[in-house]
């Protein structure tokens, strides 16, 4: 049975986390504070943890730090609306994904699914297919329909990257450290033009993504058809 | 300090004049020229250089001037009260003018409580007028389920638990405005600017207002060469989310909305343009007051709030926004960003 782990202070909003994900077969632990979290991570060994970023013993992002230290389960932040910032600081000390309060329990759930989903699969499948586009990482080679199209190292590179984390949000930061290298981390504007690049040459509209969407203000989502 | 260097230039000048008329002007209308020193330093400056003045000023004359010349010593008693009056002329008046700076230091203070007051009040009235039918729906709604559900069809419990889950994301969009406005009035927002594109943040905004916009026709025009702008991501999707949601509001279902984007001289301007009635020429004026609401209009939840919050952003970002009639009756708004060098591209693509 697969564990999930709830690092979260408000009672009631326990409750109805504890409800929904129990009501889809997961066994569900919970802890209110953050200490308490760091032991049942240890003690339980959930398959997932949801960790809320404003816990009243520690802040969130430091919780995280502390399981990834020993443990990569994926985790799932929440997190309040407007703050980008403390997004971006739980994403790079390691969680794998964030949900904005206040927000209904479908969008929970694709998360959960998605990040499970993500920590059971062989890192990046060969070959990916979105819409009619599709990316072999193992040949080096793209298509579209029946045409080869040519993508240059760095598209690979950030494709490859963005793939790595299918289904989950890859901060900038994250993205420009693992394309350009650490001196680049700065660059937002490379990141603005190859992921222009890449819609044009990949999505049917690339102004309305399907597959490689923005999250503004913190990074880039791919998603992928089941190959 | 520099109120000092006046006293000194003040008594300067009147020595200069009062040299000038020695001989054929009595000390008495000499005197005068120094209270005249005394009077100037005391309006332009404070207490203290009126008092150097009067003091620079008695001893220069009562030196260079009261007989005997060239010592303090005083003949004539009478001079004593003209020093005597020139130091409670610079006094007073110094006080006056202290006085009179108090007033309209206080009065500036009222007309700020004043506005901060009238924002506040608007504020409260806009949360009670927004906030209250959500929640008395979601209280409703939430007790029926719980106190009557066992003998509700599922699908009228369903129903209700979704009026409850659509009217709190309503509120929560609302409340969210409301402190995003308070923030922004506060000036405790600061700009986490970054190198952005206009493309990425209206394909995020679109895919995140899908549901709510899915009643229009949405249609983007963004020129293939727009350059870089260097804004505040989320706050820049939020004037998007919040000019595109409000001309779906108010046009009619299945007409078109037009996400547009220029680039001008030194600027790029963003239009939202809509085919719905539009406005007469006064209420567009009005638009971005505080709190404004269509005259007559069953005024959704929100509204005004969102075209303030625009503005706020907008001139944060050293931009200008307006609305304006669009031929065929339609109403548009446009922002106006101004445009920063864009950095240097990295190698592969500098090399093509």
């Amino acid at each position: 049975m697969t564990t999930i782990l709830i690092v979260e202070d408000e009672p009631e909003i326990r409750r109805f986390l504890r409800s929904s994900l129990a009501a889809e077969g997961y066994r569900v632990v919970e802890a209110e504070n953050a200490r308490r979290g760091a032991i049942d991570a240890g003690s339980h060994k959930p398959d997932l943890a949801i960790v809320d970023l404003a816990l009243p013993d520690l802040d969130g992002k430091d919780l995280i730090r502390q399981i990834r230290g020993w443990s990569s389960m994926p985790i799932v932040v929440l997190s309040a609306r407007n703050q980008e910032r403390s997004k971006i600081d739980a994403l790079d000390a390691g969680a794998d994904d964030y949900i904005t309060k206040p927000f209904g329990v479908g969008e929970l759930l694709a998360r959960v699914r998605a990040a499970l989903r993500h920590a059971a699969r062989p890192p990046s499948g060969p070959v990916l297919r979105l819409g009619d586009a599709r990316i072999d990482f193992g040949k080096r080679r793209a298509w579209r329909g029946e045409t080869e199209i040519r993508l240059t190292p760095i598209e690979f590179r950030l494709l490859a990257c963005l793939a790595k984390h299918l289904d989950m949000v890859v901060t900038q930061r994250q993205l420009l450290a693992e394309v350009w290298g650490p001196s680049h981390v700065e660059h937002s504007h490379y990141l603005r033009v190859y992921m222009k690049q890449l819609r044009d040459k990949l999505e049917v509209d690339p102004v309305q993504p399907k597959y490689l969407l923005t999250e503004v203000g913190v990074g880039y989502r791919m998603l992928a058809d089941e190959a | 300090m520099r109120g000092y260097a006046w006293a000194l230039a003040a008594t300067a000048a009147c020595t200069l004049a009062g040299l000038a008329m020695r001989g054929r002007f009595d000390l008495v209308n000499i005197a005068m020229v120094y209270l005249l020193a005394v009077v100037i330093v005391a309006l332009r400056h404070s207490r203290g250089p009126a008092i150097a003045t009067t003091v620079l000023s008695v001893a220069v004359f009562d030196v260079l001037f009261v007989p005997p010349q060239g010592t303090f010593t005083v003949d004539d008693v009478q001079y004593l009260l003209t020093f005597a009056i020139m130091l409670a002329v610079g006094l007073i008046i110094a006080g006056l003018k202290d006085s009179v700076r108090r007033q309209a230091e206080a009065q500036a203070q009222l007309g700020l409580v004043a506005e901060t007051e009238r924002i506040r009040s608007a504020l409260l009235a806009s949360i009670s007028h927004d906030l209250r039918t959500p929640l008395a729906v979601m209280s409703g709604a939430s007790s029926a389920l719980a106190e009557r559900g066992e003998r509700m069809s599922a699908e009228e419990r369903r129903a209700l638990a979704a009026s409850v889950f659509g009217q709190a994301r309503e509120m929560s969009e609302h409340v969210t405005k409301v402190l995003q406005m308070t923030r922004l009035e506060a000036g405790a927002i600061e700009l986490e600017r970054d190198w952005n594109s206009l493309a990425d943040l209206a394909g995020a905004v679109l895919r995140r207002l899908a549901t709510r916009t899915a009643s229009h026709r949405i249609v983007v025009d963004l020129p293939e060469d727009l350059p870089l702008l260097r804004v505040d991501a989320s706050l820049l999707e939020q004037v998007l989310a919040n000019l595109l949601e409000n001309a779906v509001r108010h046009t009619p279902a299945g007409t078109v909305v037009q996400l547009r984007a220029r680039r001008r001289e030194g600027e790029v301007v963003v239009s939202v343009e809509d085919f719905g009635p539009g406005l007469p020429d006064d209420e567009i004026e009005r638009l971005f007051a505080k709190f404004h609401r269509a005259a007559g209009e069953a005024a959704p939840a929100g509204m005004g709030l969102g075209l303030s919050i625009c503005r706020a952003i907008v001139r944060l970002h050293g931009g200008r926004i307006w609305a304006e009639r669009v031929s065929g009756g339609g109403l548009a708004f446009r922002f106006a960003l101004p445009l920063e060098p864009e950095p240097s591209l990295p190698a592969e693509l500098a090399a093509g």
